[in-house]
């Protein structure tokens, strides 16, 4: 439903706190291991059921996980997938268009949905006595959606409405997050405007839809997890009433998604008519999920961008003073380095004053990079960035509602059928040496295997840069 | 609102085929909510007046460590941004550390430092591994206390504040709200005057920037909050050891604002606007106050939640918009009760008709019981959610604290939204928001939009006054 507000929950999250972690008093830095306790099985629909029991506060946090993610959306119909998660919000056979939302609402608990590269998701945080509800309300709508030319009506122009106050109406809107997998992707399944163009969102049909539904969203497709204040032989129980009737449907046949190796180094720019100043982006395509690169490639990504102390921050805002902050990650900013499965970048963006060209920017850039090629990475950096991932990984499943904890269980349900992996992450970056670092900066970070993606403003500057204008600026008709 | 989810029922099941005969289980009940304790919180001040809160909170092993000082935009005076410049400044050294110093040291507990500007504060935050707890208090006492202001730093931090804001504006959100402030609190004070000139920020020197720090930072003004797995003991020696010595500095500054009645419709102009941004505020009860709770549970109700009245008929009905909603902001000395929404632009005039037709409904008739309770228990179950992790019930406390409310405000607030009537949630409808009244902009394609809002019957005697952001 909320794309990029999910996302910027998440955001928040990973700026908050605490879950089922290291019960065990923190004996030494790096000593901590995260003990999430799970239950996991598979009915014979091929619906994966995820459960993990806290009950450190009185509610619990529903998700449905589908193995469909915008990338591999129809031809013809971009923007397919989010549109569709809309439709999932309209009603279902027995809980008519409304009755979701209300008895959620009137429950004391919040919903939503996104769609991301890999899988769309629905999740709920009611108080733990309304869970029974919720999962005949999730399995209504994944074995009885109500589809019909009223709601797709309705959804096209809800959704036509999003795209225009996050794409439309904004300076530099689909900046980076979408122009960057749009250039630096080839194959058309990771390359097209997955928001999608206002034509093709209103020209969906309701066959369309359904046939959508048929093919993608069912239980073989899907996981449920269920966290909380649960007892789990009763969630069990509820989840074996409300789920198992539910017909399994076919296999769901993934297209071929894959990215050749990049082997020339990718410019694009464009005036952006509402942005007041230049934008700098760039991406490269990261290792496999779950290989040994990928775990160094997420400790590149602390070591890079993320915080205040990282080598972008320190080159491009605090010595060269070309940025005020250096936004970057992989698959960012629809989500985090565990939450996807097919190819995907890394990348990172920022703002900066006309007179900084880009040739001086990548030029800064190359340097930073370069270092990270030819030279180890020192001991106490590499400790550095693993705290940060230990700590951003203990808020993530510590977030408000659990639902960090939830899109992990989920995605390692989904992609790798092993939710208890979450409690391996760590061991996967205590495994990286400065070697891997070095060989990985060489291979992912060439120059070869990069896009970058400028914004030429277009905006007509806002007021005269001159002192004259202080006195009228305030307020022409605000006294 | 009933009468639209009536029409879309109906569609919906005459579109389902044969699919509710099925042997579907029944709806199970829902059952009643377990009760929900926020946890204690050990509360002291030191000798020098700062006050400090600690919350054992989460499960996690992390602590949030925020430092909040009622120094903020409020005391800016006319020097607009003083504040925000000081507390970029802040990050730039501090106790001899240098700004790589203080980032280096953040990142190996685990955290960042930030420093976070409001109209009524400063807040130094940190959230970091539990077991660097007490050097997080070190560090953050060290940027509060100790700032090195290093002037070589200076024309950049500006810079970066210059682009900011340019950035910022090119958005139709901001300029809404920087027109609603001026407009409603009046440009000659801090309320309303929300952003400076450029000319103005580029003005601003070292020796203004310490000065502002020299005179509104200090104990008597701050508050440190501590919430999440921690040693107690050892946090507490170590607050005292950073912040035992600091001067108690000034009281916190006393500056009421005096907002201008309404109506009023301000217009800004975007030409070519697909959407329309729109802001409708009505001033509100104080935070604490006899009408505050039923406000709240009114507001969600109308357009505060997912399943309020507005969003039903804009969104989910009319399709108009994707993110319709109201909130009441709070401050130590006012309230204001605002609806926000981007609007298809060629809609601008039909979404604020059915916006005034939500408020003048409620205020003609209570909600139907079923409606009232749905509303009063949604507000109770987010209170869990919205406290659910140290660094929310850190917000909540502190938000507490900025206005004033008593200790125990947080554990009547519950018992207070239950107890609110049908009835009441119309009543403070009818005496918050009377649409005769209302301060509204619209930033939007004004070529588009101003004969849509001339057609409308509650705008048809009120001057539009249209201004330019920034």
């Amino acid at each position: 439903m909320q794309t990029r507000q999910w996302t910027l929950a998440l955001a928040l999250a990973a700026a908050a706190v605490p879950l089922a972690a290291a019960q065990a008093e923190p004996a030494r830095a790096g000593a901590q291991q995260l003990a999430i306790d799970t239950q996991y099985y598979t009915l014979p629909n091929g619906l994966k059921v995820v459960l993990s029991k806290d009950s450190s506060v009185p509610t619990v946090t529903v998700a449905v996980y589908y193995g469909i993610g915008f990338r591999i959306e129809p031809r013809e119909r971009t923007g397919f997938a989010h549109l569709f998660e809309h439709l999932m919000f309209q009603g279902s056979a027995h809980a008519p268009k409304g009755t979701l939302i209300g008895t959620i609402s009137n429950s004391g608990g919040i919903l939503n949905g996104s769609t991301r590269f890999d899988f769309t998701n629905y999740f709920e945080v009611v108080p733990s006595n309304a869970l029974e509800r919720i999962l005949w309300l999730e399995a209504d709508r994944m074995a009885n959606p109500v589809i019909n030319d009223v709601v797709l009506k309705n959804q096209q122009g809800v959704v036509g409405n999003e795209v225009k106050v996050n794409v439309l109406n904004q300076p530099y809107s689909t900046w980076p997050w979408i122009d960057l997998p749009m250039l630096a992707n080839t194959n058309w399944y990771n390359s097209h405007n997955f928001y999608g163009e206002l034509r093709e969102i209103e020209a969906a049909t309701v066959p369309d839809a359904q046939a959508f539904s048929k093919q993608f969203y069912k239980p073989g497709n899907a996981v449920l997890v269920i966290a909380g204040d649960i007892d789990y032989a009763a969630a069990k129980a509820m989840v074996g009433k409300y789920f198992t009737a539910i017909p399994g449907g076919d296999k769901v046949v993934q297209p071929d998604i894959s990215e050749p190796r990049q082997t020339e180094g990718k410019f694009k720019s464009r005036v952006d008519a509402l942005a007041p100043k230049p934008g700098y982006a760039a991406a490269y395509h990261v290792p496999p999920r779950g290989t040994p690169e990928w775990y160094a490639m997420g400790l590149l990504d602390q070591i890079l961008v993320q915080g205040d102390d990282s080598r972008l921050h320190r080159k491009l805002v605090t010595e060269t003073g070309i940025a005020s902050d250096v936004d970057g990650g992989i698959n960012n900013p629809l989500g985090n380095m565990y939450n996807y499965k097919g190819p995907m970048l890394w990348s990172f963006s920022f703002q900066h004053d006309p007179g900084r060209s880009t040739e001086e920017i990548t030029k800064a850039v190359d340097a930073v990079i370069a270092d990270l090629q030819t030279k180890p990475v020192p001991a106490a950096e590499l400790e550095r960035a693993r705290t940060k991932i230990r700590s951003q990984l203990y808020s993530t499943i510590d977030s408000a509602g659990r639902i960090g904890l939830v899109d992990l269980l989920a995605v390692y349900a989904l992609f790798d059928n092993d939710p208890a992996a979450v409690n391996r992450i760590e061991q996967g970056f205590a495994k990286v040496t400065p070697a891997l670092l070095q060989k990985t900066a060489q291979e992912y970070l060439r120059p070869t295997n990069r896009s970058i993606y400028v914004i030429e403003p277009g905006a007509k500057p806002a007021a005269p840069a001159t002192p004259a204008a202080a006195p009228a600026a305030p307020a022409k008709g605000a006294k | 609102m009933k009468r639209v989810l009536t029409a879309f029922a109906a569609a919906a099941m005459a579109a389902a085929p044969a699919l509710a005969q099925d042997n579907f289980p029944p709806a199970p009940p829902v059952g009643t909510p377990k009760p929900f304790k926020l946890p204690a919180s050990d509360t002291y001040t030191l000798a020098n007046g700062m006050q400090v809160t600690l919350v054992p909170w989460g499960i996690a092993p992390k602590t949030v460590v925020a430092l909040r000082v009622a120094a903020g935009s409020l005391n800016d005076g006319d020097q607009t941004w003083i504040s925000a410049l000081t507390g970029e400044m802040m990050k730039e050294g501090a106790g001899g550390k240098s700004s790589g110093d203080i980032a280096t040291a953040a990142a190996s507990m685990g955290g960042d430092l930030n420093v976070v500007p409001t109209t009524f504060g400063t807040t130094i935050v940190m959230n970091v591994l539990s077991e660097h707890a007490g050097q997080a208090v070190a560090l953050v006492s060290d940027v509060a206390q100790r700032p090195d202001f290093p002037s070589g730093e200076l024309a950049r931090v500006k810079a970066n504040l210059d682009r900011q804001l340019s950035v910022a504006l090119s958005s139709p959100g901001p300029r809404a709200n920087v027109a609603l402030a001026r407009a409603y609190y009046g440009a000659d004070n801090p309320y309303g005057r929300t952003i400076p000139t450029q000319a103005q920020l580029d003005s601003y020197t070292i020796e203004q920037v310490k000065a502002f720090h020299a005179a509104n930072f200090g104990a008597k003004r701050a508050h440190l909050y501590v919430a999440g797995r921690f040693d107690a003991a050892a946090v507490k020696a170590a607050i005292e050891k950073s912040f035992g010595g600091w001067a108690a500095g000034p009281a916190p500054l006393d500056l009421p604002p005096h907002p201008r009645a309404g109506p009023q419709l301000i217009l800004v102009d975007r030409p070519g606007a697909p959407q329309s941004t729109i802001r409708i505020a009505f001033p509100a009860g104080l935070a604490g106050s006899q009408g505050d709770i039923p406000l709240r549970v009114s507001n969600a109700l109308l357009g505060g939640s997912f399943s309020s009245r507005i969003t039903k008929n804009i969104r989910e009905d009319k399709g108009y918009t994707y993110s319709p909603g109201s909130s009441i902001g709070f401050n130590p000395y006012n309230a204001l009760w605002t609806f926000q929404a981007d609007v298809t632009s060629a809609h601008t005039g039909d979404s604020l008709k059915e916006v005034f037709g939500e408020i003048r409904k409620l205020q003609g008739s209570a909600p139907d019981n079923e409606e009232a309770a749905g509303m009063r228990t949604y507000m109770a179950g987010i209170f869990v959610f919205q406290n659910s992790t140290a660094p929310a019930l850190v917000g909540t406390l502190a938000t507490r604290d900025m206005l004033g409310l008593p200790a125990d405000w947080l554990d009547n607030y519950v018992p207070a939204v239950l107890a609110v009537t049908p009835q009441q949630m119309s009543d403070t409808a009818k005496a918050t928001l009377p649409l005769d009244k209302a301060t509204i902009v619209v930033v939007g394609d004004l070529k588009t939009v101003e004969p849509q809002l001339k057609a409308l019957p509650e705008l048809a005697n009120v001057p539009a006054q249209t201004v330019t952001v920034p």
